[in-house]
């Protein structure tokens, strides 16, 4: 009789896997300053300057240090490892590099790590999603230890936007050069205020306090970092206490986080806007001006918030946030106006009872994207017009958008959106790959020339025109910018920002 | 005898699953697809609202019966289709031998290495999302169980001495398959798909979760369960009343399939 | 027996040669994989010099050469995700679904095959109901669901068990509990119809007959030939319970080759799609090649064409 004893063996190890298990609590973390960020996803990989991630970036900038910043109010460039810039003239630009900074292994920062780290990025061997975007850099010279000057094929005023991104991270020139790629892959080494001490695939990523960061210790002596990609069981570690900070918090679980003693929800309005896109890219009823305007006159955008979103987004009327550093006030809402929308429609000689539209949606990507699709299907429905909703796979929705074989309409998140060319540029000429219009002559030909604009001055006052064309001809009906819902334990002090980096170096633990 | 008494309760569970399938317009208070959403997620008891409402304040109770014509609807189409595909090809390989046979066993093989959720994500990749290729899906996976079986019927059957003896008699051999081993197999066929009627309605829940599911506004009581995590802690009847339904259905099926065997199989007889 | 374990070895480089062509072919058909690791702001010339650059724009036959030549040497490329190599991603989370497979394979097995057994021999009795009812509930309720719920009573209300993650034993209740439920009810009623079957059969009868005690009756006979029908279907759905680990590291937070599967699948990274393919095809036929040789262990009868 064998397998009774297998049972035996079965129940003994049962009971020894039901004896309470040993994570460190909460009171112990906050005691010992550690902090566990929970994210859905790990680093695709350790290399900065490599891939164009949000969660990726978001890990490493523990590590690596911009060389400029945003300043977490205005979201204006501001210095980090670069104590400044300027502009020697139309195709230079000089930055003065901050000394005494060193990286994790002693190696000095200078201008040989930006050197280095532009000489990486530019090298087809690295495959890197940056190559592309620093095509216009010709070249970067050292002009002594702490200068350098950055030399551009043509005038690049976006240089400095492009600059105080996650898009350069400097990296040892030494260490590049004598361990190679691949070891700083395996164990990163920056500048920042965290050091690596162990990567779990699929699991976590532990780093430690650096104690000589160059900008002061953060106060928290270890970040760890989980990946649990099921939101609901993300939410259920909040709840449980194994995780301290976690990103979007569904709307409808705000007030039970709340309540639940283990986490408080910290809220801010984000840089990414939501836009329903009326695609004038393919023949159909949205290449008449009209039904574009009757379309977005028959949207209820407040009901969509106050309803489907609790609240939790701001209205946008433009194309830009008011968070976006080019935009400009002067645009004024286009109102809920179902009279107005049927108006508009006998103008055109459509009957809105006729219309058959077709709306898609990516799933789960954006908070309750797929809902407020239905939802404006539904509000569509009050003027008569017929909207089938498609809900896409998120590879679908973007193969659909960029082949330009999505409906008539379609729902998507840009951002973080902080200034006006990687948004206008992007979204509103034909050719750009996740473009919804286009053809617009003036329009085309308004933005090749501002992206050229150096004087600051006259730049914004090319994008603020720029806004006001792009929204007299309605190309989307303009949503809202998210609002990014941490839950956040209680322990620990920490604003969320805008441009959604979720960064430890500003978290504090608070004494209870 | 008790046997029967379970058959019974699963006749009953199922039959009101077909009776809520077809009726689903009489009975349900309210379009299952319409909804206010300035009445989103009101809990059951709500006046007009027995079962309360989901995150668009469309009426769960309508949805839920509505839900019924899908879970069928799946089950019948992937049951009919694997069921002659899967049937046949175990039929020829089963009767015929030789290379149909053994081809037939190794694309099994090949078949039943790849999870089926694999398949079925691969699958909905290609084609896109929606009920047809979930169908498509599902069926691609579930052939195997009947050619197998079918297989394996089908080699017993034809050592049986009045199917030699027809063949002896100089019975065409398409006409002694479908004359007298077909009826043989067909038991085994009923039983197979009965019993995997339910599987596929679990499927579809499933799938839904990886996020490849019958799409909104579809009222499938996979996607409808799998919808219910954004509402999870709040709004517990979205996750109950599909989940319910799901689970009785399937146990009702499963009941009938049971009993089916029982009756099929003289064996049990006791 | 060699030629015998040589023509299954060799079957199974077939099975695992078709399997990685249909998803290598059927794949493509699925979408641009360019498009899903690129930022959103890349420009249609730099989406085909990257596309170039992976080869993607060879034609399909071409790739397909290339790849089964790579394959053939155990050289699945590069994640097109990870800027790794492939198989290596793969291999490296193996070990985390074997230990979570074969623990619920194990409790399937302790709890499915007395709770058939038991059904079996008490036919209609309260067991039988019991034993019953709770298989077919457990194959009526969706793993993912069960798991949430698990998650939310023990590890949000009670604190008893962590909500995912591997770590120490706790760290594998729920997960192996989740798994192991529908395949578990599945053998459990498989059981009890095959024992069913022996105990009608001529030669229990006449081991009654003769005085035996019920109980080595059923030990001696009933076990060992209703093993048969379980054994060969817990070889056939091994590759089911990958499908299952798949919905259960995703709630769990489990590294394994199913959530890296899924994923993959969904990101179209195809190198790590078919590296994937690759390990678990060659698990799966292997694994029934051992369920083969396990049936003439069990019954020397069985002769093996």
């Amino acid at each position: 009789m064998r397998i009774p004893r297998i049972q035996v063996v079965a129940l003994v190890a049962l009971a020894a896997a039901l004896l309470p298990a040993a994570p460190a609590p909460a009171q112990d973390r906050a005691k010992a300053k550690e902090v566990v960020v929970a994210f859905a996803a790990e680093p695709r990989s350790l290399l900065p300057n490599t891939i164009v991630d949000w969660t990726t970036n978001n890990q490493l900038e523990h590590m690596y240090d911009r060389l400029v910043d945003r300043d977490a109010k205005s979201y204006k460039p501001a210095p980090m490892l670069a104590t400044g810039w300027k502009i020697i003239n139309d195709t230079t630009w000089e930055f003065t590099l901050k000394q005494g900074v060193k990286f994790h292994n002693g190696e000095p920062f200078n201008a040989q790590s930006v050197k280095a780290t532009m000489d990486y990025i530019k090298d087809p061997a690295s495959k890197s999603h940056y190559t592309p975007r620093w095509a216009q850099v010709k070249d970067v010279q050292i002009v002594n230890d702490y200068t350098v000057r950055f030399i551009t094929e043509k005038p690049w005023p976006g240089l400095i936007d492009r600059m105080a991104a996650t898009d350069f991270l400097p990296m040892p020139a030494k260490a590049l050069k004598e361990q190679g790629v691949a070891a700083l892959a395996t164990k990163p080494i920056g500048t920042g205020p965290f050091k690596f001490v162990q990567w779990v695939r699929d699991e976590k990523l532990v780093l430690e306090r650096n104690p000589d960061y160059w900008q002061g210790p953060a106060d928290l002596s270890r970040v760890t970092f989980r990946y649990i990609p099921e939101f609901s069981a993300r939410l259920a570690a909040l709840l449980a206490g194994e995780i301290d900070i976690m990103k979007d918090v569904p709307p409808l679980n705000v007030e039970q986080v709340d309540r639940s003693g283990k986490a408080k929800v910290r809220a801010t309005v984000s840089s990414r806007i939501n836009y329903l896109a009326l695609v004038n890219l393919k023949p159909g009823p949205m290449q008449d001006l009209r039904v574009r305007k009757a379309i977005h006159h028959a949207v209820n955008v407040d009901e969509l918030i106050a309803q489907v979103l609790r609240g939790r987004a701001t209205k946008m009327c433009g194309p830009l946030s008011p968070l976006n550093v080019d935009y400009t006030p002067k645009i004024e809402c286009i109102k809920y106006d179902p009279a107005r929308a049927q108006a508009l429609f006998k103008e055109a000689g459509v009957d809105p009872t006729k219309l058959q539209l077709t709306l898609d949606t990516p799933s789960g990507r954006y908070p309750l994207d797929k809902d407020i699709s239905l939802a404006i299907a539904s509000q569509l429905a009050r003027i008569g017009i017929k909207t089938n909703v498609v809900v896409n796979e998120w590879g679908t929705h973007l193969d659909k958008i960029k082949n330009r074989t999505t409906g008539d309409m379609f729902f998507l998140g840009w951002g973080p959106a902080l200034e006006a060319q990687g948004t206008i540029e992007q979204l509103f000429q034909a050719k750009p790959t996740y473009s919804s219009f286009g053809n617009n002559a003036t329009i085309e030909a308004k933005i090749a020339q501002a992206v050229t604009v150096v004087d600051p001055k006259k730049r914004l006052e090319a994008w603020a025109e720029l806004q006001q064309l792009v929204h007299a001809e309605v190309p989307w009906v303009f949503l809202w910018q998210q609002h990014d819902l941490y839950g956040v334990a209680p322990w620990i002090e920490w604003t969320p920002r805008a441009d959604e980096k979720v960064w430890m170096y500003e978290a504090k633990v608070v004494a209870r | 005898m008790r046997r029967n008494a379970l058959g019974i309760l699963g006749m009953v569970l199922a039959g009101t699953a077909i009776v809520a399938a077809l009726a689903a317009p009489l009975l349900a208070p309210h379009d299952p697809l319409v909804g206010d959403f300035a009445q989103s997620l009101k809990p059951p008891g709500t006046a007009g609202h027995p079962w309360g409402t989901d995150q668009l304040g469309r009426d769960l109770l309508s949805r839920v019966i509505y839900g019924t014509r899908i879970a069928l609807f799946i089950g019948i189409c992937v049951v009919c289709l694997t069921a002659v595909v899967g049937g046949l090809l175990g039929l020829v390989a089963g009767y015929f031998g030789g290379w149909p046979g053994t081809v037939l066993m190794r694309l099994v093989d090949v078949q039943l290495s790849f999870p089926f959720i694999f398949l079925a994500l691969t699958i909905n990749a290609i084609v896109g999302l929606g009920l047809r290729n979930i169908i498509i899906s599902l069926a691609a996976a579930g052939w195997v169980v009947y050619a197998r079986v079918v297989r394996g019927e089908v080699l017993s059957v034809k050592q049986r001495e009045y199917v030699q003896a027809a063949a002896a008699l100089g019975m065409g051999r398409a006409r002694i398959l479908f004359r007298h081993v077909l009826p043989n197999v067909l038991p085994s066929i009923l039983v197979v798909a009965s019993l995997q009627f339910s599987q596929f309605i679990v499927a579809e829940a499933a799938i839904s979760f990886l996020g490849f599911g019958v799409q909104p506004p579809t009222p499938a009581w996979g996607s409808m369960l799998s919808e219910s995590r954004d509402f999870l802690y709040v709004a517990w009847w979205l996750a109950a009343f599909p989940g319910a339904a799901l689970a009785l259905t399937a146990l009702g099926i499963n009941l009938v399939g049971d009993w089916l065997r029982d009756v099929l199989d003289p064996k049990f007889r006791a | 027996m060699r030629a015998y374990v040589l023509s299954r070895l060799g079957q199974t480089v077939l099975v695992v040669f078709l399997s990685l062509t249909a998803v290598f072919f059927l794949a493509r058909l699925g979408g641009d994989p360019v498009l899903l690791f690129l930022p959103m702001d890349i420009q249609a010339k730099d989406l085909d010099e990257f596309r170039q650059r992976l080869g993607f724009n060879d034609p399909l036959p071409v790739q397909y050469g290339r790849f089964m030549a790579g394959a053939a040497r155990g050289d699945f490329g590069e994640s097109l995700r990870y800027k790794q190599d492939a198989l290596g991603l793969v291999l490296e989370r193996l070990p985390a679904t074997l230990r979570l497979g074969l623990l619920a394979l194990l409790l399937t097995f302790c709890l499915a095959i007395p709770v058939g057994v038991i059904s079996a021999m008490r036919r209609g009795s309260v067991w039988d109901y019991v034993g019953m009812g709770g298989a077919v509930l457990g194959q009526a309720i969706p793993g993912f669901w069960l798991g949430l719920m698990l998650i939310y009573f023990f590890s949000v209300r009670l604190g008893w068990l962590p909500t995912g993650g591997t770590g120490g034993l706790a760290h594998y209740v729920m997960p192996v509990l989740v798994l192991a439920s529908f395949y578990a009810a599945r053998i459990a009623r498989l059981t009890r119809s095959s024992v069913l079957d022996i105990l009608g059969e001529d030669f229990i009868l006449t081991a009654r007959a003769k005085g035996l005690a019920e109980l080595v009756v059923v030990a001696k006979h009933t076990l060992k030939n209703a093993a048969i029908p379980i054994v060969t279907l817990a070889g056939l759905e091994t590759g089911q319970l990958l499908g299952g680990a798949v919905i259960t590291e995703t709630i769990f937070a489990w590294p394994g080759v199913g959530r890296l599967t899924v994923q993959a699948l969904l990101n179209r990274d195809f190198p790590v799609v078919l590296a994937a393919v690759f390990v678990i095809s060659l698990t799966y036929t292997l694994i029934n090649l051992l369920v083969d040789l396990i049936y003439g262990w069990i019954d020397p009868r069985t002769s093996r064409a």
